[in-house]
């Protein structure tokens, strides 16, 4: 018999995500901080290779409420505005 | 031949019915219970029942983001073993948990239990026959059981959040396979959950909720302030993910329950607040990693939070929900919530 395939493919077309920043050097790197115990740490530590071995410009901290909660647009507008690459991240 | 996104593709399956459940199995396209085969005419028999057209776009559904159109919404439906008639609610409930405040993406992708809740208010919940009373949240009646089924297939198949992949949940709970149920408004003593949303009562609505699981609880106290006080304690514990974020906990009260707070005096908003106030614990009781997170995700309204912080289980007393439901008996269901996620109710039109 014939039946219907209930499942739905995903959006047709995905948005550029293997666009590269080249070199680090003189770049504004952005970090979300998902508020998991730790992950401040880690981007502290992060930012500091990130400058001095890498040459980044400047790093860009931002944090949202809990883990499960997406990070409120206005964060994301001046991430994007602000930053060459962004980083969301996990820290447990 | 290609079929345009928007519409659903047939397929050749096995005649034999073992044959055919077992092919649903195989392509992880059931929940692990046998399905009504989605055959052209069951479907198309189902559609009969929106005027909306096949291929509408109802939403898109995290994490996959798959279109959910009536058509494969009325697919998960007839697989469910939905009557035509339930159609419009499926569709106003698809359109519902996609509203951002619902945080589907948080949902569908968490460790946590979550569940989505159906519960149906005006008309339609007597329409459809969805038990509001006796073992409303158990088995044994079509609407609440096929309703639900078909709310976690269409989150399943279209949102593509399959367990152990997508669907990261520890341990899960049964609610994922149906959660559905209407509130007792005969029953109730205050207005129902839709009129105090802003509904007419004379109008037919479903409401979606994040909740972590059911918790009973068997109570004969027999007044207000006694019944007050057993529930803001039940409702008081640590590993309570409510607590932490400032979530939205549900109850379910037992009609007698409902009884005894309004022969005391007490409306709903007056039920919340009093729970909201006795419900309030303290920091202390919550682990260090706890506490660092209830700091991060609630400082900015509590400030710094010491062990002897009192921490509510909601930010405002009307972040607690509501609805009395059940039948006779000495029980109310305390629902505490995924906390990360709002309810949205959503009027059911043809």
């Amino acid at each position: 018999m014939q039946v219907y395939d209930p499942t739905a493919p995903g959006p047709a077309t995905l948005p550029d995500l293997l666009r590269t920043v080249g070199d680090l050097r003189g770049k504004v790197v952005g970090f979300i901080d998902n508020s998991k115990p730790n992950f401040n740490l880690l981007v502290d530590d992060l930012a500091v290779l990130l400058t001095e071995r890498y040459g980044v410009k400047s790093v860009i901290k931002q944090g949202k409420r809990s883990v499960a909660t997406p990070a409120p647009a206005q964060v994301l507008d001046e991430l994007a505005a602000q930053c060459d690459l962004v980083v969301t991240g996990s820290g447990d | 031949m290609s079929v345009p996104l928007t519409r659903a593709a047939l397929v050749e399956a096995p005649d034999d019915l073992d044959e055919l459940i077992e092919f649903f199995h195989v392509r992880r396209w059931s929940d692990g219970l046998p399905i009504v085969p989605p055959t052209r005419e069951r479907v198309e028999r189902m559609l009969s029942g929106t005027t909306r057209k096949p291929a509408d776009v109802i939403a898109s559904l995290a994490p996959g983001f798959g279109s959910a159109t009536v058509e494969r919404i009325a697919i998960n439906a007839v697989m469910a073993g939905c009557r035509v008639d339930y159609l419009p609610l499926l569709i106003a409930a698809t359109q519902a948990m996609s509203e951002p405040v619902f945080n589907l993406q948080g949902i569908q992708a968490t460790t946590n239990p979550v569940a989505v809740w159906l519960l149906v208010n005006g008309p339609i919940a007597r329409q459809l026959d969805v038990n509001s009373g006796m073992n409303c949240l158990g088995q044994g009646t079509v609407a609440n059981a096929t309703l639900g089924r078909a709310l976690r297939l269409i989150m399943q198949n279209i949102g593509g959040a399959l367990p152990g992949d997508m669907d990261r949940a520890t341990h899960g709970q049964p609610g994922k396979f149906s959660f559905c149920c209407a509130e007792n408004e005969a029953q109730s003593p205050w207005d129902a959950l839709h009129v105090e949303r802003g509904y007419r009562r004379e109008q037919s609505t479903v409401t979606v909720i994040a909740a972590a699981g059911t918790h009973n609880l068997n109570t004969h106290a027999d007044n207000a302030d006694e019944l007050i006080g057993v529930i803001a304690d039940t409702m008081a514990f640590p590993a309570s993910n409510d607590y932490w974020i400032g979530g939205e906990p549900w109850l379910v009260l037992g009609p007698q329950h409902a009884a005894i707070l309004s022969a005391g005096g007490l409306s709903k908003s007056e039920v919340k607040r009093r729970l909201w106030e006795a419900s309030k614990m303290r920091a202390g009781r919550l682990c260090a990693r706890e506490l660092q997170r209830t700091q991060s995700a609630r400082g900015q309204t509590l400030g710094t939070i010491t062990a002897e912080t009192l921490l509510t289980v909601s930010q405002k007393p009307e972040d607690i929900g509501i609805v009395v439901a059940g039948g006779p008996g000495t029980h109310t269901v305390y629902v505490a919530s995924f906390g990360d996620a709002r309810a949205v109710t959503r009027e059911v039109n043809l």
